[in-house]
C-alpha cells in the first residue's frame, strides 16, 4: 500500500539566541506514517513540534535530519505538490487582491485555465461559504472569512492528501462545525487529511488515527481508541427533581456538586454503571439532565506528559 | 510552460496588488508637475523652458521610478515571509526561483507601465511646447522639443531600474524591509559616486587604496553609467556601442544578482 | 507504487546541493567576470564628458555636484531660475545701497552643476556687465563666466563674441574686442561677419555706427525672446543718442543766430528749427536745460538712464 505521508527520523534544529546561536531541537526523531484515506489528527500543546513538522512536510524548512515523503516521492517535489493541498497556520495572503482573484491565480498554477477555473473557484468559494464578498478585496475579510480562503485555497487542485494546520483556529462554533463537515465530506470522498490540532474535541469528532506530539516528541500514535489516556474513567451524572437527604441517603455526597436549584452533578466511577444509580434516583422522582463519559482531556494528557519530560534545551546533543 | 505560467501568475499578483496600492497614482503628480512647471517656466526663466522641461521631465522618469523600485522591492519578499502569504504559495506547484523571478518581473512590468506612461506625457508636453514656439527660437535649441534621442536616456533610466529592483529584492529575500531599504539606498548612492572611484589613484597617493578603490567600481553596480540625460538634453552622441555595452552589463548585473537571490531563497528556513 | 522505488525517484540527498551550489557559485562568479569586461569595454566608448568645475566657494558647485548624484542637470535650473530672481529683484528695489553680491556665485553654481547651460554663460554675463544700479557693473566677472563656458564648449564662438562684446561696450577696450571678435571668427562654424566686426571695432571703436553694428548682430542671433528685446532697447537708446546729438546741434544753431539760449522747446517750434516738442522713439519727451543749453533724455522714459558714450580711440 502506498503511504500518504512517512517520515523517517525527520529531525528540526533551530538556532536561537541572538549573539550566540545556540541550537534548539523543535522536532527530534519523528517517524511516523499515514496511510491513505486516513483522517490524520497531529496533536500537541502549543509548541509541541506540529506546525514545525507541517512546514519540513511542506518544504518551508529543511529537514537538520531525516527525511519525509509524501506519496512516497521526496517532500518539495512539484509533481507532488501539484497533488496535496495545504492550509497554513493563521493563513495570511494579498492584501489588495479579492478572494476570486487569489483562487483564480493559485488555480492558474495548477493549470486550469478558462471557464474552467472560474467554475473551480465559484464551486470552492461556495463550498466554504463566502458569498457576494468574494469580489471584495482581502483585507477587508475578517479572522474567520480568511480561514475559509485558506481552506478553499488548500482544495483548489482537488488533492489527494490535505494538510490543514489548526484549521479551527479563529473560527466561530458554526464556522467549526462546517469545517468538520468538510473534513468529513473529504475523508467521504478517500482523501487523506492530515491536520494538526490543540484541542481533543476535534480529533475526537474526525480522526481515524492519532500521533501525540509534546516537545518535539512523538509520544504516542494509533487510533484514538487505542490510546489508553483517552479512556472513559467515569460517567458525570446530572439529575434534577432531587433532594439532598435522598442523594446522603445513598452516600453520594462526598462526589455530588450543587449547580442549581434542586440540580445536582454526579462524578460516578467506570466501575460504578450508571444505569443503576439512575433508576434508584428516578424512582425517588429525580429526572435525568444529562449522562456523560468523564475523558482525560488532551490538556490533562499534555499536562501530565510534560511534567516527565526534560526542559528543551538540555535534550540538545551536538 | 509550466514555469513561464507560475512566474506569470505572480508576477500578474505583483502587478494588480501594486496598481491597487494606489502606485500609480505617482503619474497624476508626474503629469501635474511637468504642466505646472511648463505653464511657470514661461513667465520665471527667460528662455531655455525646453530645456528645463526635459530636465525635470528625464529627473522624474528617474527618481519616482527608483522610490517605486526600492519601496515596492525591498518589501517584494520579505513582506510575503512575515506576513506567512509565502507558506500557502510555496505549497503549490512553484519552486523558489521561479517564485524570485515572478516577483521581479511583476514590479519590472510596474515600473515599465509606469516609465511608459511618463514618457509620453514628456513627450506631449514637449511636443505643444514645440508647436507653440516661434520657428526663430527653436533654433537656439540644442535639440529639438520631442527629441527621439531622449528614448536612449529613458531606455538607460529603465535599465538602471530593473537593476535597482534586482538589488532591492536580493536583499529582500534575506533582510528586513528596513534594512534592505538601507542597504539598496546605499548601493544606489555608491552606484553613483562609482565613477569617481575608478580614477581614485588622483585623490589618494597610497597605490594599495588606489586598487582597492578600483575593485569596488568593478564590484558595485555602476549606475552613474546608465546616466545619459545631460548629453542627451545638450544633443552630445550616445554611440551605440556606449549604449550597447551599458545595457548588456545591466542584464548581467541583474543576472548575476538574481541568481545570487534564487540562491539564497531557495536555501532559506522559513521559521 | 512501492516504498522501495520511490527511493530510486530520489536523488542522493547530500550530494544534489552541494552539486548546485558550486554550480550557482560558478556562474556567479561567470556573470561577475563578465560584468568587469563589459564595464572595461563601456569605458572605452568615448561619451562627450560633462566636465565637472573646481572648487571655488563654500557655496561650492563641486559639492552640489556629488550630492545631486544624477540630478545635476535639474538642480542647475533651480539655480539659474534663483540667479534671474536675484537680478530681478535687486534691480527692480528701490534701496539705496542694494547689492548684487549673490548674483555671480548663484550662476557658477548653475554652470558647474550643467556646465553646458548656455544660457546661463550667456544671458549672466549680460547682467553682470550690466552698469550699476541696473546691474553689478562686473564687467570682470562677466569674461570670467564666459571664458568659464569657453573651457567647457570651446566650440561655441558665441560665448567669444560675448566676451569681446563685453571689451567693447562696457570697458570701451577696442584693441582687446576686436581680438576676441576675430578667435570668435576662427571657430569653425561661426559666421563670416564676426570677422568684419573685428575690422570694425578695430577701425571705428567708440563710433556709433560700430555700436549699432554690434547690437544689430546681436540682435539677429538672438537665441530668445529675452535677448532680442534688449537688443532691440539698445539699438533705440543708439537711435535716441542720434536723435539727442541732432536736436543739441538745432538748438547750438539757435544760439548762435538769437544770441541767447531757447527757453524751451515752444521757441525752437515757434521759430521753424523744429515742427512739434521732440520726443525720444518710446514717446517721453526729450529735456531741454534753458541753462546749459544741454539736451537729455526724461528720466522717466523707458530708455533711461541712456548708455555712456565711449571715448573715441586715441587714434583717431
Amino acid at each position: 500500500m502506498t503511504l500518504a505521508i512517512r517520515t523517517t527520523d525527520l529531525t528540526k534544529d533551530y538556532a536561537v539566541g541572538f549573539w550566540r546561536k545556540r541550537p534548539y531541537r523543535a522536532l527530534d526523531q519523528l517517524s511516523l506514517d499515514v496511510g491513505t484515506g486516513d483522517v490524520f489528527g497531529f496533536l500537541g500543546p502549543n509548541g509541541a513540534g506540529k506546525t514545525t513538522t507541517l512546514k519540513l512536510l511542506m518544504q518551508l524548512t529543511f529537514p537538520t535530519r531525516g527525511r519525509a515523503e509524501i506519496l512516497g516521492r521526496p517532500v518539495g517535489d512539484v509533481d507532488v505538490k501539484r497533488r496535496i493541498g495545504y492550509l497554513p497556520e493563521h493563513p495570511y495572503f494579498y492584501d489588495y487582491l479579492t478572494a476570486e482573484e487569489l483562487l483564480g491565480g493559485f488555480a492558474g498554477m495548477f493549470g486550469y485555465r478558462g471557464a474552467e477555473r472560474a467554475r473551480r473557484v465559484g464551486t470552492l468559494l461556495d463550498e466554504v461559504g463566502i458569498g457576494p464578498e468574494r469580489r471584495l478585496a482581502l483585507r477587508k475579510f475578517s479572522k474567520g472569512m480568511i480561514q475559509r480562503v485558506g481552506l478553499a485555497q488548500a482544495l483548489i487542485n482537488d488533492p489527494e492528501v490535505v494538510f490543514l494546520d489548526e484549521p479551527m483556529s479563529g473560527l466561530d462554533p458554526l464556522g467549526r462545525r462546517e469545517v468538520r463537515r468538510l473534513i468529513l465530506r473529504l475523508r467521504d470522498q478517500g482523501r487523506t487529511v492530515f491536520f494538526s490540532s490543540h484541542i481533543l474535541a476535534d480529533a475526537e469528532a474526525l480522526c481515524s488515527r492519532v500521533a501525540i506530539l509534546v516537545g518535539g516528541r512523538l509520544r504516542t500514535v494509533g487510533s484514538l481508541s487505542d490510546i489508553t489516556a483517552f479512556h472513559v474513567r467515569g460517567w458525570e451524572l446530572v439529575v434534577s427533581g432531587v433532594e439532598e437527604p435522598v442523594l446522603m441517603r445513598m452516600g453520594l455526597m462526598q462526589r455530588t456538586t450543587r449547580i442549581g436549584e434542586e440540580r445536582y452533578a454526579i462524578e460516578l466511577p467506570i466501575d460504578e454503571p450508571p444505569d443503576k444509580v439512575l433508576s434508584d434516583l428516578t424512582v425517588t422522582g429525580a429526572r435525568l439532565v444529562s449522562l456523560n463519559p468523564i475523558r482525560d482531556t488532551l490538556e490533562d494528557f499534555f499536562v501530565r506528559q510534560v511534567s516527565g519530560v526534560d526542559p528543551p534545551e538540555s535534550r540538545v546533543k551536538g | 510552460m509550466r514555469t513561464s505560467r507560475v512566474v506569470a501568475i505572480v508576477a500578474f499578483n505583483v502587478f494588480k496588488e501594486s496598481v491597487r496600492d494606489k502606485v500609480l497614482y505617482n503619474l497624476v503628480f508626474f503629469a501635474v508637475l511637468l504642466i505646472a512647471t511648463s505653464l511657470l517656466l514661461g513667465k520665471l526663466t527667460a528662455g531655455q523652458e525646453v530645456k528645463i522641461i526635459k530636465d525635470l521631465g528625464l529627473a522624474a522618469i528617474s527618481l519616482f521610478g527608483v522610490f517605486i523600485a526600492i519601496f515596492i522591492g525591498i518589501g517584494l519578499v520579505s513582506k510575503e515571509v512575515e506576513r506567512r502569504s509565502i507558506y500557502s504559495i510555496l505549497a503549490k506547484p512553484i519552486r523558489r526561483h521561479e517564485f524570485i523571478l515572478g516577483k521581479y518581473s511583476g514590479l519590472v512590468l510596474t515600473l515599465l507601465v509606469n516609465v511608459a506612461i511618463m514618457s509620453i506625457a514628456l513627450y506631449l508636453v514637449l511636443g505643444y511646447m514645440s508647436w507653440t514656439e516661434a520657428e526663430e527660437f527653436k533654433r537656439a535649441w540644442d535639440a529639438p522639443a520631442a527629441d527621439p534621442a531622449m528614448l536612449k536616456a529613458i531606455a538607460l533610466i529603465f535599465v538602471e531600474l530593473m537593476l535597482v529592483t534586482a538589488v532591492a529584492l536580493f536583499f529582500s529575500t534575506f533582510s528586513s524591509p528596513i534594512l534592505s531599504a538601507v542597504f539598496t539606498f546605499g548601493l544606489f548612492i555608491a552606484g553613483h559616486f562609482n565613477a569617481d572611484l575608478k580614477h581614485f589613484e588622483g585623490v589618494v597617493d597610497s597605490r594599495v587604496a588606489a586598487s582597492v578603490a578600483r575593485g569596488w567600481y568593478y564590484v558595485l553596480p555602476n549606475l552613474a553609467a546608465f546616466d545619459v540625460k545631460a548629453q542627451v538634453v545638450h544633443a552630445q552622441p550616445v554611440t551605440a556601442g556606449y549604449l550597447g555595452f551599458t545595457v548588456a552589463y545591466g542584464f548581467v548585473y541583474i543576472a548575476m544578482v538574481l541568481l545570487a537571490a534564487m540562491w539564497i531563497f531557495s536555501r532559506r528556513d522559513f521559521k | 507504487m512501492t516504498p522501495g522505488a520511490s527511493h530510486e525517484l530520489e536523488r542522493p540527498p547530500q550530494m544534489q546541493p552541494v552539486v548546485r551550489s558550486a554550480l550557482l557559485g560558478t556562474t556567479i562568479v561567470m556573470l561577475f567576470a563578465t560584468t568587469v569586461l563589459l564595464q572595461m569595454a563601456r569605458d572605452r566608448q568615448a561619451l562627450t564628458a560633462m566636465p565637472r568645475g573646481q572648487v571655488l566657494y563654500v557655496r561650492s558647485g563641486a559639492l552640489l555636484d556629488r550630492v545631486a548624484l544624477s540630478y545635476d542637470a535639474l538642480l542647475a535650473d533651480v539655480y539659474w531660475i534663483r540667479a534671474i530672481q536675484h537680478f530681478g529683484g535687486t534691480r527692480r528695489s528701490t534701496d539705496v545701497g542694494k547689492r548684487y553680491d549673490l548674483l555671480y556665485p548663484l550662476l557658477d553654481i548653475a554652470t558647474t552643476l550643467d556646465p553646458r547651460f548656455t544660457i546661463v554663460y550667456r544671458f549672466g554675463a549680460i547682467f553682470l556687465a550690466e552698469a550699476y544700479p541696473n546691474g553689478p557693473g562686473r564687467a570682470d566677472q562677466a569674461i570670467a563666466l564666459l571664458k568659464k563656458g569657453v573651457r567647457s564648449q570651446p566650440q561655441k564662438w558665441q560665448y567669444l563674441q560675448d566676451i569681446g562684446f563685453v571689451y567693447y561696450w562696457w570697458l570701451h577696450d577696442y584693441v582687446s574686442a576686436a581680438t576676441w571678435f576675430r578667435r570668435a571668427a576662427d571657430v569653425e562654424g561661426a559666421p563670416w561677419w564676426l570677422r568684419t566686426l573685428a575690422a570694425t571695432t578695430l577701425a571705428q571703436g567708440g563710433e556709433r555706427a560700430g555700436s549699432r553694428m554690434l547690437w544689430e548682430q546681436m540682435f539677429r542671433t538672438a537665441g530668445d525672446d529675452w535677448l532680442r528685446r534688449e537688443a532691440e532697447r539698445r539699438l533705440v537708446q543708439l537711435t535716441a543718442l542720434d536723435d539727442i546729438d541732432e536736436l543739441a546741434r538745432r538748438v547750438q544753431d539757435y544760439a548762435f543766430r538769437r544770441g541767447a539760449l531757447p527757453e524751451s522747446w515752444t521757441a525752437l517750434v515757434g521759430t521753424g528749427y523744429l515742427r512739434e516738442p521732440p520726443r525720444d522713439p518710446t514717446g517721453s519727451p526729450y529735456v531741454l536745460d534753458p541753462r546749459t543749453g544741454h539736451v537729455t533724455i526724461s528720466s522717466q522714459s523707458a530708455l533711461f538712464p541712456l548708455p555712456t558714450e565711449p571715448p573715441p580711440l586715441p587714434s583717431r
